[in-house]
């Protein structure tokens, strides 16, 4: 498989050599075309950088290339695994140059192709391509020198061909963003057994708690974790926190607040997908809760009410869903049916042979 | 030979493309024009020498009330002294509107205007050298009588939003964004370092604008038409006063100003629209 691919490549590769001659064209980049599971909505389409095979297949190289951080050890992967739907099992990640302890919780990569409306837990990053930029720059986290980063790059000659075919100009640090962003745009999930049942396919049955699980967080939980996406892409405050006044690190326990400065938005984060819950521990933010019990535990009983707490959170007064041990138990029976092995398997999301 | 791209996919944004269009399109407008005016000199027995598209240049010379800006030397304002270390910020999407109302589009105009000593960025891993650049060269300006000049103070949208767009002068290198700024998606718009002391005090003070909201357009008229063409010289001087840049703020209270500080932010972001950046001269010789 990876010596027809370089084959395939080396053919697409080969007419850059004859570029100069006026009588041949130029090889293009050709388009690649998401494939968009049958139960989920359009994605949107980013105008600024159309996919196409070769970014694709680009991005992917240096999304798995540590030569993208300061210290070539640290790769975007190193945080964010295939195996465990492209996050670490970690809460907080102390993998980066400088070692140390991150404030927030590696997301899971997941459906990013309709992740519209910000990124980050709080939403400050507009889109993929700028969004790269954050990590691999942060002493913290990759740390990488641009200018270094690019003149390392160069000195492989089967990037510099690849960025010249995908780009059409020598590489430099925005062409590294777009084709990370591509393949993020790639990492979609949407064969679960749950979907397989909801397109009745083969192999999509679910067992009599699991159709309870389902009935129960169509009731109490999609109002944010909405549709197919299994996410508003919307900023809430699941009552993690009642007290918002730390304002340390650049407001960074303040949720969306830090990004707006409207009081509104204290304690609200993004709403991440529940697709792959099971894969995906420890949860929220900051990874507080090790496991999908505390999760259930917690909007059961242990919301906290403040201002700014999400209303559908909150009973009579009273933070928390007030589920039974039973109900709970049905809820995360229905969350495991959302783990897409094909996804966590999928071989052209994997780790390719780099350059 | 030339061969113009027939992948409309990459045409609309990548930098390149576009440019190589505009060049074209450019080259076969001043065909025409040389063929117009041919035409037309033809036609008439004394006729003057032909102009064509010309050059102008656009200055932003820095002041402190009346003294010139410089780096590293004490000045006071309202009794408090000031030692400055750096000044930055983006003249972007420049037009020039001429007698009849038509627009020229200065294109891809994103100029970094700076006086600032050796600066390490990305926590420093990279240094960007010391410089000095007040004055912005621009050329192919189409022959005429202009009226006005219309530029911003900052980055607009379309390149804010996306990081990994680039025209002009704007990169990831030169430091005008950083890690706090990549948390919010914006260039820094403009900055002002250095030190203040009041009362025996010092204090550092950064000031910073940033964010979409305070991307600010001035369109400034001259006293009287310029003339553009490459029989003359134009120059447009503006004057930028520091000592306005900062008023209305109380940097006493709040020496850091950037994006937590929206309100004091949006005030200097005002202030490069109204009244720190004034027109001194605009001349054609």
């Amino acid at each position: 498989m990876v010596i027809i691919r370089n084959i395939y490549m080396i053919s697409l590769l080969l007419p850059a050599f004859t570029a100069c001659s006026r009588t041949e064209v130029n090889p293009e980049p050709q388009p690649y075309a998401l494939v968009v599971p049958g139960n989920f909505p359009a994605a949107a389409v980013m105008m600024d950088n159309p996919l196409t095979k070769q970014g694709v297949e680009l991005g992917r190289m240096l999304f798995y290339d540590p030569r993208l951080s300061g210290n070539n050890r640290i790769s975007c992967a190193s945080c964010h695994h295939p195996e465990k739907a492209f996050s670490d099992g970690l809460a907080l990640s102390a993998a980066g140059v400088s070692g140390n302890r991150l404030h927030r919780h590696a997301p899971a990569l997941i459906n990013m192709a309709w992740a519209n409306n910000g990124l980050f837990w709080d939403g400050g990053s507009t889109n993929l391509e700028s969004q790269a930029f954050g990590p691999l720059a942060h002493p913290d986290e990759m740390f990488q020198n641009l200018q270094e980063l690019t003149d390392e790059l160069n000195a492989l000659p089967a990037y510099r061909d690849l960025f010249r075919l995908v780009f059409r100009e020598e590489i430099n640090p925005s062409f590294v963003v777009r084709a990370l962003a591509q393949f993020q745009r790639t990492l979609i999930s949407g064969n679960s057994r749950y979907d397989k049942f909801i397109r009745r396919e083969p192999g999509g049955n679910m067992s009599n708690i699991e159709l309870r699980g389902l009935e129960l967080f169509g009731r109490n939980c999609s109002s944010c974790h909405t549709g197919a996406l299994f996410t508003d892409n919307d900023y809430h405050n699941n009552g993690l926190d009642a007290d918002f006044s730390n304002d340390a690190a650049e407001g960074i326990y303040q949720g969306r607040f830090r990004v707006t400065y409207n009081p509104d938005d204290l304690g609200k984060f993004r709403t991440p997908t529940v697709r792959n819950i099971l894969l995906t521990a420890p949860y929220m933010h900051d990874g507080r809760m090790a496991t999908i019990e505390e999760v259930l535990q917690h909007y059961s009983q242990g919301v906290k009410v403040s201002a700014t707490t999400a209303a559908g959170l909150v009973r009579n007064g009273t933070g928390g869903l007030q589920l039974s041990q039973e109900e709970q138990q049905a809820i995360i029976a229905f969350l495991g049916t959302l783990t897409d092995s094909t996804f966590i398997h999928n071989n052209a999301l994997g780790k390719p042979v780099l350059p | 030979m030339l061969t113009l791209p027939k992948n409309t996919c990459f045409g609309g944004q990548d930098t390149f493309y576009p440019l190589l269009k505009r060049t074209m399109k450019h080259i076969f407008t001043f065909a025409l024009i040389t063929a117009t005016s041919f035409l037309a000199a033809c036609s008439k027995d004394n006729d003057p020498i032909a102009e064509y598209a010309g050059q102008a240049s656009v200055t932003f010379d820095a002041k402190v009330g009346g003294e010139d800006f410089s780096l590293g030397k004490a000045f006071t304002i309202e009794g408090k002294t000031y030692t400055f270390t750096q000044l930055r910020y983006w003249v972007s999407n420049i037009s020039f509107t001429n007698e009849k109302g038509e627009i020229y589009k200065v294109p891809a105009s994103y100029y970094l205007i700076e006086e600032n000593s050796k600066i390490n960025t990305q926590d420093g891993a990279y240094e960007y050298p010391a410089r000095k650049r007040e004055t912005i060269s621009l050329s192919n300006i189409p022959a005429g009588n202009y009226k006005s000049i219309t530029f911003s103070i900052g980055v607009d949208s379309v390149y804010n939003k996306n990081m990994s767009l680039q025209a002009g002068e704007l990169s990831q290198l030169n430091g005008m964004t950083n890690i706090s700024w990549m948390w919010h998606t914006s260039y820094i718009f403009s900055s002002l370092k250095g030190s203040m002391t009041a009362d025996g005090a010092t204090k550092n003070i950064i000031v910073e604008t940033g964010l979409n909201t305070n991307y600010r357009t001035l369109t400034v008229d001259f006293t009287a038409p310029v003339r553009i063409s490459t029989a003359k010289t134009t120059a447009v001087n503006f004057t930028v006063d520091v000592e306005k840049i900062i008023d209305g703020v109380d940097l006493t209270a709040t020496p850091v100003i950037g994006a937590g500080q929206p309100a004091a932010m949006t005030r200097v972001a005002d202030n490069y629209k109204q009244g720190a950046i004034v027109l001194q001269t605009a001349s054609s010789k």
